[in-house]
């Protein structure tokens, strides 16, 4: 009899550390907080080049650029995206094809040192969205870039400032995991502001007024 | 005896006329404008329109057709999407496609562009539009596992349903030489009885061969 009363409370005691076990497990998996870093290739723009020098400025903020998700229940910290690296990669590849030749600049003090420049351009980052399935009831992971870009002479007076916005979505059926889904929806949304920065930046009427006077086009 | 031989007479009638129910139904239609030939040495490519918020087609889909048109002695060279698009980029993208053939004449201005499709040898653009809905999903399926073992139970059924067309562009004439468009409809059956039984329709799966056979005929200009 004591013997099944030991056994009883052995039985017991494993049961409640069981349970503890897995609820220990449900809350960590509940709160946990995921780092995607945005990882991608981008072709380089079928398009001729301007016979323009170019300088390119990448301040802190825009190569390291990160946005935080938050969760929309407990207001914690849900993912965290960085994406700075792949954006500098991304204009690595974009602005060679559009420019002749292009000087990396790590102020705009550096401009005085190199006589050739034509015109420097900053881009920053304004705003971020992610959209998850999860959240939007939608089948797609979305991804939402609101860019501010700053063209100036090499003695800093400005040419051109302007806004342009990247948008990508990639199919939840595509990806099993939420960071492979929200990496593709990225890499889309850069590609499409390649794309649409590629095609129309001497549009641009401040540019293309610019353009225009120097004789360009 | 008896009644076991009319049981297992009953189960073989119920198995065959859930088969037959989860068959496909699938509708090709083909509208030509222009006669259509591929020589040797020329190729096509074709491209999932994307540009849609609610749905994009599927690059598995796109992959599908272009492997049904290449296959068989009678194959046409298909020129893989994502080579193409980034040969190609920006001017395929998303949001800076030619929607209509009337901007086909803006991209063949480019003469960077015009090199480009002509390294490639393409001779028509196919773009595949459409999607696959899943709707009228009812059933429940139960599964549990214990230590003598473990087994589901329940019955789940759904339809599916897939519209795709696919616009052919000559590069040669900039204009449309005609649509083929692909509708098809199943309903899918997943009884469990310890085992789940799959009954799928192979609703995008016929599309694609439909479409695929279809087109090859059309740009072959056999039919």
């Amino acid at each position: 009899m004591i013997g099944s009363t030991h056994n009883l409370k052995q039985l017991f005691g494993r049961f409640r550390i069981s349970a503890l076990l897995i609820l220990c497990s449900t809350l960590i998996s509940c709160s946990s907080l995921s780092t995607i870093t945005i990882e991608g290739s981008y072709p380089s723009p079928l398009i001729s080049p301007l016979p323009l020098t170019l300088g390119i400025i990448y301040n802190d903020t825009f190569s390291t650029y990160s946005f935080t998700e938050l969760d929309e229940y407990s207001g914690e910290d849900q993912y965290i995206i960085n994406s700075g690296s792949s954006q500098v990669a991304l204009f690595n590849t974009i602005l060679p094809a559009v420019f002749s030749e292009v000087i990396y600049l790590n102020s705009a003090d550096e401009a005085a040192d190199y006589p050739d420049l034509d015109m420097v351009f900053e881009p920053t980052i304004e705003e971020f969205q992610i959209g998850l399935p999860q959240k939007t009831r939608l089948d797609v992971y979305e991804i939402w870039v609101k860019y501010n870009m700053r063209l100036s002479a090499p003695d800093g007076n400005s040419i051109a400032d302007w806004v342009m916005t990247a948008y990508g979505k990639s199919p939840q059926s595509n990806f099993g995991s939420v960071d492979a889904g929200v990496n593709e929806a990225a890499v889309e949304a850069f590609r499409d502001l390649a794309a649409t920065f590629s095609l129309g930046f001497t549009s641009i009427p401040e540019v293309n007024a610019w353009l225009q006077i120097n004789n360009v086009l | 005896m008896k009644h076991h031989t009319l049981s297992i007479k009953a189960a073989c009638l119920i198995c065959f006329l859930i088969i037959l129910s989860a068959c496909t139904t699938t509708e090709i239609d083909q509208f030509r404008q222009s006669d259509t030939e591929i020589h040797e040495g020329e190729s096509i490519v074709i491209l999932g329109r994307r540009q849609s918020n609610a749905y994009e087609t599927e690059l598995d889909f796109v992959e599908c057709v272009g492997n049904v048109v290449a296959s068989g002695s009678d194959g046409i060279n298909v020129i893989p999407e994502s080579t193409f698009l980034d040969a190609m980029f920006p001017f395929f993208e998303p949001r800076t496609a030619p929607m209509r053939t009337d901007h086909l004449a803006q991209l063949m201005a480019q003469d960077i562009a015009v090199e480009k499709l002509e390294e490639f040898g393409i001779e028509y653009i196919v773009w595949l539009d459409g999607q696959t809905q899943r709707s009228g999903e009812s059933g429940s399926i139960s599964c549990a596992v214990g230590p003598g073992g473990g087994g589901c139970f329940g019955f789940g059924t759904w339809t599916d349903d897939s519209n795709f067309e696919a616009e052919i562009w000559d590069m040669d004439t900039l204009t449309s030489a005609g649509a083929i468009s692909a509708d098809a409809n199943g309903q899918s059956y997943l009884p469990a009885l310890i085992l789940p039984i799959p009954l799928l329709a192979r609703v995008e799966s016929n599309v694609c061969s439909g479409m695929g056979k279809q087109l090859k005929s059309f740009l072959n200009g056999s039919v």
